[in-house]
């Protein structure tokens, strides 16, 4: 499949036939562990993600693009002078055609070339604002758990004063358009073609090839069931320029769509926070399939991904951005934001965004037990570092559902928020966050043993349970969406009723584990009287 | 009406009350609106959209040699307007009623200038303290929202009564109060950074008696 859209053009591995396809089977939940941060799946996916990727890995571990590398040239800089730098730094650098929805440029790299080192050449250089790697960008909590009782499992709504606030603001955000930034949403019925080549896992197994195969994938009914047909806003796939739609092949996304808006008061599965909002799937997160469909380079996105996916949002009416992935890097990117790890380009996005009117909800990220080096132990989250710094862009921590800190919620003096995103220590499987999202025995075959490795399928959907941030964040941007709902349209003030109104955890006052306090969306919501 | 007609007649055979001779202790009920604007200006337009409000009440005086004088008053104001966030200036009105209430109740003392020249016009000034009971209400309230309190007070005065009966006269005076204890420590009054419940009032005063 060839398509142009603006100046890019992508050719597509896989073909996908949209709103071709039956409905979704709905199996309600399921209850298991496999998608906790360190189950046996979750360690398999990623030695499998790390075997298919081609990605360089910087000195202090992060994984960033080996063909590109990213510069915001300063707008006097002529072009001749622009290509005069491009060739001092690099011998094999050329401008890529500029994509939609960045006002950076990428520049194409030969493999021989480390982008980190011209990044470095050319940050020295007057012509240059800056001038980044193409780190990669992650979803923060694959963590899944499951159902579809609200009463039965869902904790986390009655956590932030889900059902007070639903009586101050019935409609729900149906006037606000939340985009979601992340792996896709299961959106839309349609039927896949894709060739599948062999591969081998984390543990050098090899799986055979598929060949050309047809793949099943349904719409998730509670996100778009009958009745809502134009839910569903501007969808965009940043890491086809727009050549396919932005299903979503692992989850992530759909649950997070879940949590902020899925179908509520409908007698059937869990409910979301503002159950009327309208979505917009912006996917620029990969996933396996992505990969193995020959769709990405490698799963995750990178920082040229996310920038062009929040200004495609802030361009195209979305007015909340959540965005439930992050990358860790060096505490100091406000000061200096020329060095490793950093994603001034990301930095950029945002402040467009927020001057366009749009809030941003970004996860804290999920690493305050790993060790990342040079980092240590809960290294800064490089995206929520940037949110803290932007009036209007708000980071959000973890509470499991006893408010206390969710042992994984990164923390440092970028937390901003906290929400419920779920732990299973001391609460097994009742303490995790569900939505409906796929489920993963169908698509995650690549799981499987070589013998049992059979082609996915994307029609069967049940209510899962995920854990991490990533779980926290939607809950903030779907009370942010009824915030705005409420008219209060200025992104600094919605920020600032959040963290005043939210509810003091740990330390009085601000602190680093749980920022301003849990959100309170009945607080928020209801505002402020004269006196009290 | 009889004895309506012999009033009348009465009244307006009576000699001016500057020329009669005050008696030693006059005690005189009076009625009285006031237009306060409240020192809460931010406070009160985001909720209210404007500062400026009636109250309405009356009292008793008590004047001693037709100089000294003690007032003791009661007046309500009361108001409908939406809950509301103020942030940098910028006010985002929620569509949540609101009422407020205030009932100020004050006692005051203050002297009466006599100018031979113009009799009929009697000059005051009064201070004292007062006790303001304020009560919010809002919509979705919760036990232990809503609020109803009440706090101290003080008060200065200074007008003028015009006499323009026997029997009646009509006083004007502005008044600044400052209540604390209220506002300030919550709601837009916090954010406002305002804590004075009182303010600036144009008062007219319609007094019956000598």
């Amino acid at each position: 499949m060839l398509s142009v859209r603006g100046q890019t053009v992508v050719e597509s591995s896989f073909a996908i036939l949209q709103n071709v396809g039956l409905t979704a089977i709905d199996e309600g939940v399921i209850r298991d562990e496999s998608h906790t941060p360190a189950s046996e799946q979750m360690v398999r996916k990623r030695a499998l993600l790390a075997a298919l990727s081609t990605d360089r890995v910087s000195a202090s571990g992060a994984r960033y693009r080996s063909d590109r590398l990213i510069v915001k040239f300063r707008d006097e800089a002529a072009m001749g002078d622009r290509k005069a730098a491009l060739r001092v730094a690099s011998s094999t650098g050329e401008f890529g055609t500029r994509a939609s929805y960045a006002d950076f440029d990428i520049v194409r790299l030969d493999a021989s070339e480390d982008p980190e080192m011209v990044a470095q050449a050319l940050q020295g250089r007057p012509e240059v604002q800056y001038a980044q790697a193409a780190y990669r960008v992650h979803a923060t909590a694959p963590f899944v758990p499951n159902d579809p009782e609200y009463a039965t499992l869902q904790w986390n709504m009655p956590l932030v004063n889900m059902e007070k606030a639903w009586e101050i603001q019935p409609l729900a955000g149906s006037t606000i358009t939340v985009a979601v930034i992340d792996t896709g949403m299961a959106y839309q019925n349609a039927t896949i073609t894709a060739t599948i080549p062999a591969f081998r896992d984390g543990a050098g197994t090899r799986y055979p090839a598929l060949g050309k195969v047809t793949i099943p994938y349904s719409g998730a009914p509670q996100l778009v069931g009958a009745g809502n047909a134009g839910r569903i806003v501007a969808p965009y796939d940043v890491i086809s320029a727009g050549v396919n739609p932005p299903l979503d092949f692992e989850g992530h996304g759909t649950h997070v769509s879940g949590t902020i808006g899925q179908l509520t008061n409908d007698k059937v599965g869990p409910a979301g926070v503002a159950f009327n909002v309208k979505l917009m799937p912006v996917k620029v997160l990969a996933s396996t399939w992505d990969v193995l469909f020959g769709g990405a380079s490698s799963e995750g996105g990178s920082d040229d991904d996310v920038a062009r996916g929040i200004r495609y949002a802030a361009d195209n009416g979305a007015k909340i951005l959540n965005m439930s992935l992050g990358s860790s890097g060096p505490s100091n990117c406000g000061t200096n934001p020329n060095q490793v790890d950093c994603a001034p380009v990301i930095e950029a996005a945002m402040r467009y965004a927020v001057g366009k009117g749009c809030f941003i909800v970004v996860s804290a990220g999920n690493e305050f037990e790993d060790t990342v080096p040079p980092y240590g132990t809960n290294p800064t989250s490089v995206l929520a570092e940037i949110a803290s710094r932007i009036s209007g862009v708000v980071s959000v921590a973890a509470v499991d559902r006893a408010k206390a800190h969710a042992y994984y919620s990164s923390a440092g003096p970028y937390v901003e928020l906290s929400a419920p995103g779920g732990s299973e220590r001391g609460f097994g499987r009742d303490g995790f966050v569900w939505q409906q999202t796929f489920d993963y025995n169908f698509t995650d075959t690549f799981l499987l043993p070589p013998a049992q490795y059979r082609a996915p399928r994307f029609d069967v959907l049940a209510t899962i349970g995920y854990i991490g941030t990533s779980m926290a964040a939607p809950h903030v941007s779907g009370i942010a969406a009824m915030l705005m709902q409420q008219g209060i349209t200025d992104p600094a003030a919605i920020e600032d009723i959040l963290e005043k109104t939210a509810v003091d955890l740990g330390t009085p006052g601000r602190d680093n584990t749980f920022g301003f306090g849990l959100v309170d969306a009945r607080a928020a919501l209801r505002g402020l009287g004269l006196a009290k | 009406m009889k004895t309506t007609v012999l009033l009348v007649i009465g009244l307006a055979l009576a000699a001016p009350v500057w020329a009669q001779d005050p008696p030693p202790l006059s005690i005189r009920p009076f009625a009285m609106a006031t237009g306060q604007s409240f020192a809460a200006t931010q406070t009160f337009n985001a909720t209210f959209g404007k500062a400026l409000f009636p109250f309405f009440g009356g009292g008793v005086q008590v004047v001693v040699h037709d100089t000294f004088f003690v007032e003791i008053s009661a007046s309500r104001f009361r108001q409908t307007g939406q809950r509301a966030y103020l942030n940098l200036g910028k006010v985002f009105q929620l569509g949540i009623p609101l009422t407020a209430t205030v009932t100020p109740v004050e006692v005051t003392g203050g002297y009466r200038f006599r100018f031979e020249k113009f009799p009929a016009v009697r000059p005051y000034v009064a201070a004292g303290f007062g006790s303001y009971g304020y009560t919010e209400t809002s919509s979705f309230a919760e036990p232990g929202d809503d609020v109803s309190t009440r706090h101290a007070g003080f008060v200065l005065n200074g007008g003028a009564e015009f006499r323009v009966h026997r029997w009646v006269g009509i006083a004007g005076d502005v008044q600044y109060s400052h209540v604390s204890g209220i506002l300030g420590t919550a709601g837009v009054s916090q954010q406002a950074g305002e804590s004075d419940l009182g303010g600036i009032a144009a008062r007219v005063k319609v007094v019956v008696g000598r």
